[in-house]
């Protein structure tokens, strides 16, 4: 099996075509104070006290920014206990006990059109930072660091490629709100003073693209946004691949797609702009996938910020009977976390989680047959990297640009000799520092 | 209730790539050869093959064995570290018997396969470890130490191989009138040894591999192409016919060891531009041996030595997974040097 492969089988048909479900509200959500990017934070709040939908109930503070806590419920406050967050790391989360009114707090207030239409980008952006929203695809990197960027854009890229395998929140995202990502699509353009935008979407899905055109010739016919069909391979979605394959740009490792005059999106992300600037809201239920082989109904869930993964998979109907072990990855099968507990909270940047079966994979001897090199998407050469670090040369490691790697695990996903060579990769990223 | 596991991402894999089913794809390819060997050569053919598939395999077995009891470990029938499940013993027995003439002697071929498996392959390590091709190390082994066993017993022109008889006079095409280009394309009527006879069969054999991207094909192209531009640059230097060319190409398992043996995975550079330099550097040394060694066959010793020059094509400050500009630059010179270094050779033969 010599040869370039990106193609990763998908699995998506488990969830693509069932429609989103309105979950019924949890008893209790818990709020994540810490993330990986955040240490401490203050409380505004303390137990027992009521707060409302929406409210403001502390902030985290990262190195360079602080990040407003809201609640996703209405209800009373609880203690504060550690529980597992999407990064595998135990957290401090705090306990809001749901009185199912969902009571809006006073800043929940819609904007009209006409108050939306003469914001400037600063006064989007400071909306944006209150309602503390972040890269929903994952990344959790802070949105209005990338709104507020000076730099001069030409294009706004839309991320709803979605190329992993099983997850299809994305998908249903688009399928059934379309007009609040291309009104938040719509925002961003206006914030960042830019009148060409596209949406990057795998050439597969085409109930996509047919969706989107139509929606933007219908509704919003004054807008210069394309719908763009890119390949149907992995990793389309990681954005220096999708900038190359969208606009001809490949943006060298190390550099912000802004000084090329390009910006990314997550689809999610565009819906979170427009219920903030819209509704004056944070991000406080989304669309999240329950799938994977080990799970009885694999399900596309509407989910409240907060709640337990564990009534998710309760809602599922629980693991399939039978298994001795099973993996629970939060996030895509390719890069996500996989933790050792259910009782994981879902946050605002949890796209999924899969729950897969447990299959013992027997590694051979490498045969150099060369795969992973062919198929890196950083055009590294894993294999030579995982010799190095066997032997422990930093040299090496880092003369080929070990740090370069973005961990998708094609390296490991392609092998001939089903050796997991994305795990050497990572060690020579410590080892380098 | 499952109990839930911890992993590292990625947790799924390739379906049905493994190392079993790609050495398994070199023996089906080996197969149309093997079969057009054994009708050719009878009970010949059967007594390598088998004597050399059995001995390689025995060696192994033991080898491990003997490393087991060294490491003090009690004695299990089935070795762990022992790979005959994989095909790729067998494939290497394969290939080995099918480079030997059909007159090599019992004992020959098994000293040669038994000191190509373990100097080849086991010392290093076993499989994946190994520096040099265990069936070119045997073959090459016994050439140098039983050559005057290994004849070859056809009943055609006196059992002189095409490059044997061009070898005293190598630009004399008229001593090769015995062997047609279209006897040496499909196998008939020629002695040689006893897989390398058959281009056709060989290329069907390619052809399987490339379709199951079992192998990497930008060797073999490349290996091919160079003999056949330096053959093509020697006959137009000379003014001899075009036929001098396909002469090369389709004689002396050229075609065979492009496409099993400098294909070996293992042995052969891990980037797609070094495997082509790596191709290129073969054909080089394969012509310049032909056409002023020694020796009137090139193949297994070009594949020997730049085995040994494999890590110095992988070494992390020259590799890249991608041709550069400068590395185009650099490579058309090298081609122009090749060729000229090889007709100012030829205007001294």
């Amino acid at each position: 099996m010599i040869k370039k492969s990106k193609k990763v089988k998908d699995y998506k048909l488990l969830t693509k075509t069932l429609p989103t479900l309105r979950y019924l509200d949890p008893n209790s959500v818990f709020i994540h104070l810490q993330n990986s990017r955040c240490k401490t934070y203050d409380m505004f709040v303390k137990e027992g006290d009521h707060v409302c939908f929406g409210q403001k109930i502390g902030v985290r503070h990262g190195g360079f920014f602080d990040q407003p806590v809201h609640a996703t419920v209405s209800g009373t406050i609880g203690k504060i206990t550690r529980k597992l967050h999407r990064t595998g790391r135990k957290v401090d989360v705090v306990e809001i006990k749901n009185d199912f009114l969902d009571t809006p707090h006073e800043s929940v207030i819609d904007r009209t059109d006409d108050v939306i239409g003469k914001m400037t980008q600063a006064e989007m952006v400071e909306i944006i930072k209150d309602k503390s929203l972040v890269g929903l695809g994952g990344s959790g990197f802070p949105t209005y660091i990338k709104l507020g960027t000076k730099e001069k854009i030409n294009t706004i890229i839309i991320n709803a490629i979605e190329c992993e395998p099983y997850l299809s929140s994305d998908y249903r995202l688009i399928l059934e709100h379309p007009e609040d990502v291309i009104t938040g699509l719509k925002y961003i353009m206006q914030a960042l003073n830019v009148d060409q935008a596209l949406i990057a979407i795998k050439a597969m899905k085409n109930s996509l693209y047919e969706v989107l055109t139509q929606v933007l010739e219908v509704r919003f016919p004054e807008l210069n946004i394309q719908v763009v069909k890119l390949g149907d391979y992995y990793p389309q979605g990681w954005e220096v691949e999708m900038f190359e394959q969208a606009l001809g740009i490949r943006i060298p490792p190390g550099e912000l797609p802004t000084k090329y005059g390009v910006i990314g999106f997550n689809v999610s992300t565009a819906v979170g702009v427009f219920v903030a600037i819209k509704h004056n809201l944070p991000v406080t239920k989304r669309h999240f996938t329950i799938t994977g082989d080990a799970i009885k109904f694999p399900q596309n869930i509407y989910v409240r910020v907060g709640t337990s993964v564990k009534e998710l998979i309760d809602l599922c109907d629980g693991f399939i009977e039978g298994e001795k072990n099973v993996v629970v990855v939060m996030g895509g099968p390719m890069m996500g976390t996989s933790v050792t507990s259910t009782d994981v909270i879902v946050t605002k940047a949890t796209t999924s989680v899969i729950i897969l079966k447990d299959v013992e994979y027997k590694e051979e001897q490498c045969v150099r047959c060369g795969s992973c090199v062919y198929s890196c998407p950083t055009h590294l050469q894993p294999v030579q990297i995982m010799n190095a670090v066997k032997r422990n040369d930093k040299d090496v490691m880092k003369g080929l640009n070990a740090n370069e790697c973005i961990e998708c695990g094609l390296c490991t996903y392609v092998c001939t000799s089903k050796i997991h060579v994305t795990e050497y990769v990572r060690k020579a990223k410590k080892l380098i520092g | 209730m499952p109990k839930i596991v911890r992993k590292t991402s990625p947790y799924l894999r390739r379906p049905k790539a493994n190392v079993t089913r790609m050495m398994r794809d070199v023996f089906i390819a080996l197969l149309p050869v093997t079969i057009f060997a054994i009708y050719k050569f009878g009970m010949a053919a059967v007594m390598i093959i088998s004597v050399s598939i059995l001995s390689m395999m025995a060696a192994e077995y033991i080898y491990y064995q003997l490393v087991d009891k060294l490491d003090d470990e009690k004695f299990k029938w089935k070795n762990k570290s022992f790979t005959l499940y994989n095909f790729s013993t067998i494939t290497s027995g394969l290939i080995y018997a099918l480079i030997l003439p059909d007159a090599t002697p019992w004992f020959v071929v098994m000293i040669g396969a038994v000191f190509g498996v373990v100097f080849g392959k086991l010392i290093f390590g076993g499989l994946g470890q190994n520096i040099f091709n265990p069936a070119a190390l045997g073959r090459v082994f016994i050439v140098v130490s039983f050559g005057t066993l290994m004849t070859f017993d056809v009943d055609t022109v006196a059992g002189a191989t095409p490059l044997g008889v061009i070898n005293d006079d190598i630009f004399n095409l008229a001593l090769l009138s015995d062997f047609s280009i279209m006897n040496l394309f499909t196998g008939m009527a020629i002695p040689g040894s006893i897989g390398e006879m058959s281009v056709i069969l060989i290329l069907i054999g390619g052809a399987y591999l490339a379709l199951r991207t079992s192998f990497e094909v930008r060797i073999p192209i490349a290996f091919i192409g160079t003999v056949a531009l330096l053959a093509g640059a020697v006959a137009i230097y000379k003014g001899i016919s075009y036929e001098y060319v396909l002469f090369h190409v389709f004689s002396g398992g050229l075609i065979f060891g492009a496409i099993f043996m400098a294909t070996d995975p293992i042995t052969s550079p891990i980037t797609m531009p070094g495997r082509i330099y790596f191709g290129f550097a073969l054909g080089f040394l394969t012509f310049i041996i032909r056409i002023f060694g020694a020796y009137p066959e090139g193949v297994m010793f070009a594949i020997l030595i730049m085995n040994m020059f494999v890590s110095s094509f992988d070494y992390y400050k020259w590799t890249n997974s991608k041709i550069t500009r400068r590395q185009k630059i650099i490579f058309s010179i090298v081609i122009l040097l090749s060729i000229a270094v090889t007709l100012v050779g030829v205007s001294y033969v």
